[in-house]
């Protein structure tokens, strides 16, 4: 019986992975393992409610709320194209062209930094930047509250809402509430992580697989938001005669030149173009990006690396990609409250 | 051993792997802890990728990572096992006395542990415990194959320090995590009882450069087997490489190396009487890794000069060979390689080596692969009759 050495090891080693196999396996510590979204964090100071969030959704579609009532947040950050532009980069007021590309809205409210260069924290640090940014709503913030304290509309609103007239810290609060009511619904990868083993295709799971190996781009795009929440440089826009240095230009730190924040790849499929330079069209072009090893700089991220992927798992990776697409609400552009002013566009900046 | 029971078991093994083709994911050691799957580092296990002789470069330490790594006790077990089973036909001709082997083996067993100690400590260790040959099992010695720490990023420079039990880094192609299962003959060989490059050796190695094309790597090891205990270590070894292009030449980008070898060894008792003073010998080898879309041409060649006295003999011995291996990864699953071997032996031994070997393994998962292998050597003599091996597998690997 000399056999059973060896065979019962064999088969007690093929049935390990058996035991160990699955979501909770590689959610069991695993530093990288994607997952379910967890709860949605709020910050104690902003509680969600119904009104605030019907206030923030006014606001951030009003274009009263820049200097010439031509620009809203919507107008960059449009609900029609996943929240982002649909160009390269964002234009401003008096047609002013900014030099990166719109971040979504979808899921912001999970990450810990906003903005490219994560100059931003939480979100209601991030809903004033763009009013008072010269080249995107052009205004001050003491215009804004002068200019919406006169709207008798806001004005009740934010004694309801607030208990107070309006305030710079009211307005950041009510778009934050908005922007944190827009949270992607499961993807077809989180309906396969919940046990439907079909809500992914076959091409879906094979490019899952690439997206843990082969593609490498789970060290950046861990976690179940589908990135670390941090910066690195890839090279994009680095060969421009004068290259747009990130997070460097926050931090003044050279080991952060060229980072950027590395954004979430849920609801990707629907929020081209893409990387900071809007500069790659589609999924497949940023695949092919990643696959040349990114542009070559003096502080390329040490793991972007050449990924020699086929044709055929580029697909694939393309595929698993559109599987992270989960179900977005619905937003309709607000009736907005009449003032001494000009009117607000009714389209709510939308171009 | 009832061959039908056998071959019965076998193929409950194979049902079994074959329903984890859809199941299963990698596991081992690096793969649990950071949730990636094995073809992050591996092109094809076991051979390393671009990304993972990074990782293996910067002590087990994602590069850019640093701030977010879990040491081994915030992670899971960092505990891993390897194993084979299959076919294994292995013939030996006009070799008096050689086994001849023909029938289905499980072939080894690794016990492998590794991690980080401290964001800046990364350690590997590998037990091969020992088996006792039966038929259907492949014997194995008990040997502590690795075991070392690796310094990151001393004083914030980019040097490491690698010290204990390791592979060196003058083995320019790995030998622990290479495609085939037959030999690179030039690194197995040397002297009588003299340091082959494909042990592992003790001792420590600084490895300059982690950023731009240049490497650098310095090592002092403890050599030879037939030194003392009481011999104090006087190996040492010198290796520069370049790296053209994006990548580290593995997968990516094209490597070109120089190594060379400085050791001091006691002739082996089976050549010279037992108090015989230590002799110096060398070794010299250039390299190259080239690259081109999914193909890679490795080349090694290597030069030995031997003290005679480490031979018996009473002139110099020099002699030389290498290989060169063609890789072929289709996809992330299938790979295919074909290497040709030669060593041309000191001139007063009347044998030139030559190995020609062929292959490719199909991973089913990333740690379950099938590995197909025929490998023909030849010992070209005077005699009229050369003696020869004819090697083949079929072998399913496993990690867990």
């Amino acid at each position: 019986m000399r056999w059973v050495v060896p065979v019962t090891l064999a088969l007690a080693l093929s049935a390990t992975p058996f035991l160990l196999h699955g979501p909770q396996a590689r959610a069991n510590g695993a530093m990288f393992a994607n997952g379910l979204l967890p709860a949605l964090p709020v910050p104690a100071d902003n509680p969600q409610t119904d009104a605030k969030i019907r206030l923030g959704a006014q606001l951030y579609f009003d274009t009263r709320l820049s200097a010439d009532n031509t620009i809203s947040c919507g107008t960059c950050h449009d609900p029609r194209t996943g929240f982002v532009n649909p160009n390269a980069t964002d234009t401003g007021i008096k047609g002013q062209v900014g030099g990166r590309n719109s971040g979504t809205v979808i899921n912001s409210a999970y990450m810990r930094y906003q903005f490219w260069d994560g100059r931003a924290g939480a979100l209601e640090a991030q809903a004033l930047g763009p009013i008072h940014n010269p080249i995107e709503m052009g205004e001050t913030l003491e215009n804004v509250v002068r200019k919406l304290n006169a709207i008798p509309g806001y004005k009740e609103q934010f004694q309801v809402v607030f208990g107070s007239d309006v305030t710079t810290d009211g307005i950041a609060k009510a778009i934050a509430a908005f922007e944190r009511s827009i949270v992607s619904g499961p993807s077809p990868y989180d309906l396969r992580l919940m046990g439907d083993a079909r809500a992914m295709s076959p091409a879906a799971v094979r490019g899952q697989h690439l997206f843990n190996g082969k593609a490498h781009c789970t060290p950046c795009h861990g976690g179940p938001l589908f990135s670390d929440q941090s910066f690195h440089n890839i090279g994009a826009g680095m060969d421009r005669p004068d290259p747009d240095l990130g997070r460097m230009n926050e931090t003044k730190d050279p080991a952060d030149r060229g980072r950027f924040k590395v954004p979430t790849l849920r609801n990707i499929a629907q929020t081209p173009p893409y990387l900071h330079t809007g500069a790659e069209k589609t999924l497949m072009d940023v695949v092919n990006f990643y696959d040349r090893g990114g542009i070559p700089n003096s502080n390329l991220d040490p793991l972007m690396l050449p990924l020699r992927l086929t044709a055929g798992e580029k697909a694939d990776l393309v595929a698993f990609l559109e599987a992270l697409s989960g179900p977005v609400p619905t937003v309709v552009i607000p009736q907005f409250p009449a003032g001494p002013g000009p009117a607000a566009d009714p389209k709510g900046g939308l171009r | 051993m009832n061959r039908g029971r056998i071959l019965a078991l076998l193929g409950i093994v194979v049902a079994l792997l074959a329903c984890l083709q859809r199941t299963s994911s990698a596991i081992p050691v690096f793969a649990r802890k950071y949730g990636f799957n094995c073809t992050m580092c591996h092109s094809s296990y076991p051979r390393l990728n671009d990304f993972g002789v990074r990782f293996r470069n910067n002590g087990y330490l994602l590069p850019g990572h640093g701030a977010i790594e879990k040491t081994i006790l915030e992670s899971p077990t960092p505990l891993a096992l390897r194993t084979g089973a299959g076919y294994v036909f292995d013939e030996f001709k006009n070799v008096p006395g050689a086994p001849f082997q023909r029938g289905f083996q499980v072939v080894g067993l690794d016990i492998l542990s590794a991690g980080l100690l401290s964001q800046k400590i990364g350690y590997m260790m590998i037990f091969v415990p020992g088996i006792t040959e039966a038929p259907g099992l492949a014997g194995q010695e008990a040997s502590l194959e690795m075991a070392n720490l690796v310094f990151r990023e001393i004083g914030g420079s980019p040097v490491s320090l690698r010290a204990g039990r390791f592979e060196p880094a003058y083995v320019a192609f790995s030998v622990k995590r290479h495609l085939g299962d037959s030999p690179y003959e030039i690194y197995d060989f040397s002297f009588p009882g003299g340091p082959a490059f494909s042990e592992t050796q003790t001792g420590l190695e600084l490895r300059c450069g982690t950023r731009g094309p240049m490497r650098a790597v310095a090592g002092l090891v403890q050599g030879s087997g037939t030194n003392r205990s009481s011999d104090n270590p006087q190996d040492g070894y010198l290796r520069l490489e370049g790296v053209l292009g994006a990548g580290e030449g593995q997968t990516a980008g094209q490597r070109i190396g120089l190594v060379g070898y400085f050791g001091r060894a006691r002739p082996d008792a089976s050549v010279a009487a037992p108090n015989d003073d230590a002799q110096s010998f060398r070794r010299y080898g250039v390299d190259a890794s080239l690259n081109a879309s999914s193909v890679n041409l490795g080349v090694q060649y290597l030069w030995g000069r031997d003290n005679g006295a480490l031979w018996g003999q009473g002139s110099e011995a020099t002699w030389n060979g290498g290989f060169a291996e063609l890789t072929v990864g289709t996809d992330f699953r299938a790979a295919f390689l074909a290497r040709a071997e030669m060593v041309n032996e000191p001139s007063f031994i009347d044998r030139d080596l030559r190995r020609y070997t062929a292959g490719g393994r199909y991973s089913f998962e990333d740690n379950v692969a099938a590995h197909l292998e025929y490998s023909h050597q030849v010992v070209n003599t005077s005699a009229p009759d050369d003696p020869a091996e004819d090697y083949f597998t079929l072998r399913l690997d496993m990690a867990f």
